[in-house]
């Protein structure tokens, strides 16, 4: 559905003389900020979670790595520990292991600041297969192979997917090639071949012979908007762009209302995954 | 509910006595008890028959008139005796007819347009007077014969660009759908078509405005002081008047423009008792990308048809019908559909009850719909959306005295919303059947008004009206919500509702009162308060409106939305009405102004009313105004200074923050030169601040994209660049041959003359080579000149 939201953009600014033109803006430079990226997966550990701190938004410095800090982790079984540094602002779990249906919380102690981050691990569909697929050339696309997923969706409203792209062992990782969707249209059905990739997003298609690998990501619902907000963000453009807003985050100040709030997101997620040699 | 209803019988007591004669008024031609008769009529154009709206009749031994309403009916209550009796329109020959009244009266007058010799352009068409005279404030005519001598983009004609030009009016950027008025959002305007609702005036998505000019006789927009007549909105009133056709003779016309080509027919049914027209325009754009091979699967057009019919029953009786059809088709091969568009009836009865009291009752049903698909493989679906409303509604005039005219009135709207079904079309498609809860609600409304001059100083009109609003269930569920404002509520509460049952109600009364002073023949005070009620919202969470936008009806949840205005102003006429300028300062409070939820969904969820939040709003500004009607340079200078906010309790820390419609400058010049009786150029340049928007003041990763961010979540920290253009046209007449009724004139227009590349919006990115570099980009829609020509004829 989300392809149909880009569609819908691309359309509008079809017939116009539109164009788009990097130009200099003064902005302020912004406090630091803790911003966070952790995960907890169904599949073996260790999990990571990377410290880093906001910069200014036109500094092309590599974020600042937040390094000392004590983070902990508890399953709602009750097990509990404390994650190791193990590079600079990196941090790494041991002995915890994810499971589907657990809740954990991440506690960080960080520069005088206590930060928690709930989440959970949601139920997740397998996958029945991924293929590509050749298509000719359209008006709208170009020909070459396209990746499509096959496989059972679970009945029940409320699941909540992500899907990464693997191209010859590279993350498909421009704006657009963030996926993220729910099960509102299609609850409990067979996925019979949707595509997972459009040709700009690997500067041209796939071709024979190379290696493709998914990742289907079930994930929960918080983190479901927190993605899609930052889709609607990084992808902000055209006639019917949404006001600039501050992603969500799911880390919080244990102090309410404290001035340093924290920005990321620590999401547990199952991961699903297969993979193809195109022929 | 009782209290409300109390008042307004209240209030209707205090002006019945003076309606008394309504009833006692004898429906034969004798004249009344105390000596007075009354002369009525309609006033027409002699050349095709249109109705003169806003024509004077005037008495000048006596020094009392009364205007032409909507429908061209006048009437005007005299004591027994001879007078010569004017009759007057900007534009026409003035007629002076000897009247000996000894009973009452009926006289339907024809003016001719003034002779070709004049090679002056007609700025209005309404007495030259007018701005100082009336209590009218606030309120803006434009005449097509001007709209269709200024630039216009691609050259074509339209009704709303033209509208942006006067003060206090606005929009968020070119090519955006609608426009703000005095700082509100663009669903606060009421847009009737023949008194027809439009929910999305737009053409391919706010390019172009759904209004065919070759159909449209008269545009008004009122911003202040609207009358008790009009409501549901809480900005303006913009009153689009179709033509009638003509009543003498056929007449045929058209253009062929780069973009769009039109075509109007108008003739008599039976000579001088009725007539019709016909007009039709459609693009054609998609017809070159029929020889692009890439292309030849796609679509992308519009279209629109607009129709009306009248005929005159006899002395007291005419008959009007009129249609709109729109519709905008996008579609790329067998991959995406999408179509648009609106619909509209309007059947309408005058009734002359007596020579002073004019009746007109309507009947019209009003349609906004899209739908989008994917025709076929297995993500095939078909989503559809629409609002559709039936309404009925009677309107009175009553000329109770030459200084006093009553109008009053009752209607009804009934609603039902689709807000979007979603089904799949075909057997393998992965999608399954969503529909949203159909919604119904029936909006009631009554007023009474009062036009009522005091003394040659004073004149006041001021009313009351009452409206009521019924949210009904349709075998729908209904949620209350809780939760933290800023986040996604948690629906609880579900209740079931019946078709038909009422589940709230929200009934208001709606105070409205303008007010003139005159300082001497050419200048005067005005001033005026109104108060108004919008129950029906169109959600919309995007910079400018969408056409894929839902409207939603006032519900158990979302309040109706008020405004209270007042506004005063300064009017003053120079050099004989040759000039007319105007102050006006207004300031607004507006409540339940709808706002969203970072990160909101608003289509296709059942749970939408989790993801409003709901706040203050204020506006308030300066307007300035001056206008030259006569001589070869006629045009005007608009100025606006202007302030628009809102305050909504999970939004910028619940402090206030501006509008993204809000402008501190709006600047607009439009001049029209006659060069030669053949030639006139135009010219028109505007400036206006930039939008507010919110810049990030800072950056972090995630999964390897950059996300900006700003500190404090603050909204609206920033304004893209200022927005200036200049557009220039020429309009060539073909040489008028008297032996021939053809006539035709070449329009040349440049738009954006200086090719700015004005900022539509800026957004951050990370570079597409190197994700470590970030970069502002700034989204211009016509980034160039852009110059056309258009062939224009009519016989």
């Amino acid at each position: 559905m989300n392809r149909i939201a880009t569609f819908f953009c691309a359309a509008c600014l079809l017939p116009l003389a539109g164009c788009l033109d990097v130009v200099p803006v003064d902005i302020p430079e912004g406090k630091p900020l803790l911003a966070v990226e952790g995960e907890i997966t169904d599949q073996p550990g260790p999990y990571y979670v990377t410290l880093t701190k906001t910069a200014p938004y036109f500094d092309e410095a590599e974020l600042p790595r937040v390094r000392g800090a004590v983070l902990t982790l508890e399953d709602s079984e009750g097990q509990r520990e404390v994650l190791r540094e193990v590079s600079p602002g990196r941090y790494a779990t041991s002995t915890v292991r994810g499971k589907i249906g657990n809740q954990y919380v991440l506690t960080i102690r960080a520069e005088g600041e206590e930060y928690r981050a709930e989440t959970e691990i949601r139920r997740t569909p397998e996958i029945d297969s991924v293929r590509a697929e050749f298509r000719a050339k359209t008006s709208t696309r170009n020909e070459g192979y396209y990746i499509l997923y096959y496989g059972e969706e679970t009945r029940g409203v409320g699941d909540y997917y992500q899907f990464k792209v693997f191209h010859n062992g590279r993350r498909l990782n421009q704006p657009g090639d963030l996926i993220v969707t729910n099960d509102e249209m299609v609850d409990g059905n067979y996925i019979n071949g949707v595509e997972l990739t459009n040709e700009e997003g690997v500067g041209g298609v796939f071709k024979k012979g190379d290696k493709v690998r998914v990742e289907a990501l079930s994930i929960t619902r918080d983190y479901f908007y927190f993605l899609n907000e930052m889709v609607t963000q990084i992808n902000n453009v055209g006639l019917f762009s949404t006001p600039p807003a501050n992603v969500r985050t799911n880390v919080r100040n244990v102090v309410a209302g404290s001035e340093k709030v924290a920005v990321g997101y620590f999401a547990g997620h199952t991961v699903r995954t297969d993979s193809l040699v195109i022929e | 509910m009782a209290f409300a209803l109390r008042l307004f019988l209240g209030f209707l007591c205090l002006l019945l006595p003076a309606t008394g004669a309504l009833a006692q008024q004898p429906a034969g031609r004798a004249a009344d008890p105390n000596g007075k008769v009354t002369v009525s009529g309609y006033l027409k154009d002699a050349a095709n028959g249109e109705a003169l709206v806003g024509a004077t009749v005037v008495v000048k031994s006596l020094g009392i008139g009364a205007t032409a309403n909507e429908y061209g009916f006048y009437s005007l209550t005299l004591p027994k005796g001879t007078y010569t009796i004017t009759y007057t329109f900007v534009g026409y020959e003035p007629q002076n007819t000897p009247l000996v009244l000894s009973e009452n009266l009926t006289r339907s007058v024809r003016l001719a347009t003034q002779g070709l010799q004049t090679d002056e352009v007609l700025v209005t068409g309404k007495k030259p007077d007018e701005n100082v005279k009336s209590t009218e404030m606030g309120t803006s005519r434009l005449d097509m014969k001007t709209v269709k001598l200024m630039p216009a983009l691609l050259g074509e004609v339209d009704v709303i660009r033209s509208i942006q030009l006067l003060p206090g009016i606005s929009t968020v950027g070119e090519g955006a759908s609608g426009f703000n008025v005095r700082g509100g959002g663009v669903d606060q305007n009421l847009i009737l078509l023949d008194e027809a609702p439009i929910y999305n005036a737009s053409h391919l998505f706010g390019l172009f405005s759904t209004f065919n000019p070759d159909a449209v006789k008269d545009i008004k927009l009122v911003k202040g002081g609207i009358p008790a007549q009009y409501g549901g909105r809480l900005s303006s009133l913009l009153d689009v008047r179709m033509k009638e056709g003509n009543t003498q003779r056929l007449g045929v016309t058209g253009g062929v423009g780069l973009i769009m080509s039109r075509l109007a027919v108008e003739a008599p049914i039976v000579k001088d008792k009725g007539s019709f027209i016909v007009a039709g325009r459609r693009s054609y754009g998609d017809l070159f990308l029929k020889f692009v091979p890439d292309q030849k699967d796609n679509q992308a057009y519009f279209y629109d048809l607009s129709a009306k019919a009248n005929y005159t029953l006899g002395d007291q009786d005419r008959v009007y019908i009129s249609g709109y059809l729109g519709r905008d088709v996008f579609a790329f091969g067998k991959d995406f559909k999408n179509t648009l568009g609106n619909r509209t009836g309007t059947v309408r009865w005058n009734h002359v009850f007596n020579s002073r009291l004019f009746a007109n009752v309507t009947g019209l049903v009003s349609k906004y719909d899209y739908g989008l698909g994917v025709p076929e493989g297995n993500q095939s679906f078909d989503w559809k959306s629409n609002i559709v409303n039936y309404s009925a509604k009677a309107d009175f005039n009553y000329y109770r005295t030459p200084q006093s005219t009553l109008n009053f009135g009752a209607g009804a709207i009934y609603y039902t919303f689709l807000p979007g079904r979603v089904t799949p079309i075909s057997a393998n498609s992965i999608f399954r059947t969503i529909a949203l809860d159909n919604q119904r609600a029936v909006e009631y409304s009554a007023y009474l008004d009062n036009e009522q001059t005091f003394s040659p100083r004073l004149s006041a009109q001021y009313g009351l009206r009452l409206s009521m609003f019924d949210y009904m269930g349709s075998g729908s569920t209904v949620y209350e919500y809780e939760g933290p404002n800023g986040w996604q509520k948690t629906p609880v509460n579900p209740r079931q509702y019946a078709a038909g049952k009422l589940i709230k109600r929200y009934p208001n009364l709606e105070p409205r009162a303008s007010l003139r002073y005159s300082l001497n023949g050419h200048s005067s005070l005005k001033a005026s308060y109104n108060r108004m009620v919008q129950y029906i919202h169109l959600v919309s969470n995007t910079t400018a409106s969408s056409p894929l936008d839902v409207w939603t009806p006032s519900t158990n949840n979302i309040k109706p939305e008020h405004a209270d205005q007042l506004a005063v102003g300064y009017f003053r006429n120079f050099k004989d009405n040759a000039y007319e300028a105007s102050v006006e300062v207004f300031g607004k409070r507006m409540d339940n102004q709808i706002d969203y939820i970072n990160g909101a969904n608003t289509l296709l969820n059942r749970y939408l009313e989790a993801e409003l939040l709901y706040g203050r709003g204020r506006a308030y500004g300066a307007e300035f105004y001056v206008k030259k009607n006569e001589g070869r340079l006629t045009g005007w200078v608009s100025y606006t200074l202007s302030r628009s906010e809102r305050q909504i309790n999970g939004i910028n820390n619940n402090e206030w923050y501006v509008n993204k419609y809000d402008k501190t400058h709006y600047l607009s010049v439009v001049g029209i030169y006659t060069l030669t009786p053949r030639w006139t150029v135009s010219s028109t340049f505007n400036y206006s601040t930039g939008i507010a928007t919110t810049f990030p003041d800072s950056r972090y990763v995630y999964q390897g994209l950059v996300i900006p961010n700003v500190n404090g979540d603050v909204r609206n920290n920033y304004r893209v660049p200022a927005y200036h253009r200049l557009d220039l046209a020429a309009t060539y007449e073909g040489k008028p041959d008297p032996s021939r009724r053809w006539h035709s004139s070449w329009t040349f227009s440049v738009y954006n003359a200086y090719g700015r590349r004005n900022p539509y919006s800026i957004y951050f990115r990370q570079n597409a080579d190197n994700p470590a570099k970030t970069e502002a980009v700034r989204l211009a829609v016509f980034g160039t000149v852009l110059p056309s020509a258009s062939y224009n004829f009519n016989f």
